[in-house]
């Protein structure tokens, strides 16, 4: 079995999107991932279940050819959270997902990396269309949804009883327009 | 970043070693959900968690260039189980570790299977040591640990287990004297 994946390094005015690297994320990751803030990121998990989320976002990259990026801060170097395509057998769409940690909200960092995510869904990987999967008390990401003009679309039950709002994003040739 | 994942097919009298493919996940999917046949594995509670540990193993063979084969039969081409080199973060060294799912029991597939990922790992990934982490009361996997000469060094703190036997197994020196 071969398989070659190469996870494409994009740029923000602010941020640098590139591959997740346990060497230098794990530690902020875990940090994060350790703390009820993660509660809408797959968390609260120990650092052992983080690496094991790192590795699962190297698996998907391999396993699909497109994946979650690390969000790096441009002035400190720092990792400030994930960004970019999750999906799994086990879920009913893929979407375009993104966490920031909390020392680096209220800067608009979400809303300017998902929008770099969504660009290179639209412009390379050439989807027509994409939707983000939001908790419905998660009122943080329903702002940052909103800013980049996507919508209520569906509801959806996960298996483990909570309900998932899903906003669709704005089609290709709109989301290019908010941008400006 | 580039990754590559390159993954070779062993062969044994029975066995095709080769690297997860989609078709594996509901059988592994089934193995890891189940508590009891699980337990000396690690369970995963739903099919989600259960996708991502799929997603983990590929992650992992991307950054350490080993992780867990698949065992397929090769008279009928079925997952037969999961059996190589795990070494996550926090584990204290690389384990030689081995599951057969139901139905597979009693006929020394495990044995054949993690005998053969060994001898890879030293053979061609140049280890010199290996070890493999045992729960307290699993028997089965403390005999095949021995019958494949390995032997109780110590007990230890797994980060995700507990408390934990840890068995040495015989070098590739040692092996090519003669020991198991």
């Amino acid at each position: 079995m071969q398989v070659t994946v190469t996870i494409p390094e994009l740029e923000t005015e602010r941020l640098i999107l590139r591959a997740y690297d346990d060497a230098r994320d794990l530690d902020r990751f875990s940090a994060f991932m350790e703390t009820d803030a993660s509660r809408f990121f797959m968390g609260p998990m120990d650092r052992y279940g983080t690496w094991k989320l790192g590795c699962a976002i190297m698996g998907h990259w391999m396993r699909y050819g497109y994946g979650l990026f690390a969000i790096e801060e441009k002035a400190t170097g720092e990792f400030v959270g994930l960004t970019g395509v999750w999906e799994a057998e086990t879920w009913p769409h893929p979407e375009l997902a993104w966490m920031l940690m909390q020392d680096k909200e209220g800067k608009g960092y979400a809303t300017e990396a998902a929008r770099r995510a969504r660009d290179y869904i639209f412009n390379d990987l050439q989807w027509t269309s994409v939707v983000s999967a939001i908790e419905e008390d998660n009122a943080g990401s329903m702002k940052v949804a909103d800013r980049l003009g996507a919508k209520p679309d569906f509801e959806h039950t996960r298996p483990s009883g909570i309900k998932v709002i899903y906003y669709r994003h704005p089609a290709p040739q709109t989301a290019m327009e908010t941008v400006q | 970043m580039t990754l590559s994942l390159n993954i070779p097919r062993l062969e044994t009298d029975r066995l095709i070693l080769r690297g997860p493919e989609a078709a594996d996940f509901e059988p592994l999917c089934a193995f890891l959900m189940d508590p009891v046949r699980s337990a000396g594995f690690g369970t995963e509670e739903t099919r989600s968690d259960a996708w991502r540990w799929f997603a983990v193993n590929i992650g992992h063979w991307a950054l350490h260039g080993y992780g867990y084969f698949t065992i397929e039969m090769k008279d009928t081409g079925q997952p037969a189980g999961i059996s190589g080199i795990w070494n996550p973060e926090g584990w204290p060294e690389p384990e030689v570790g081995w599951v057969v799912f139901d139905g597979f029991e009693g006929r020394g597939i495990a044995h054949e299977a993690a005998t053969t990922a060994r001898d890879w790992a030293y053979n061609t990934l140049g280890f010199t040591t290996l070890t493999s982490n045992i729960l307290p009361g699993n028997t089965r996997s403390v005999a095949l640990a021995e019958r494949m000469g390995a032997w109780f060094e110590r007990s230890y703190d797994n980060v995700h287990m507990g408390a934990e036997m840890l068995y040495r197994h015989p070098g590739p020196d040692a092996l090519a004297e003669g020991a198991a």
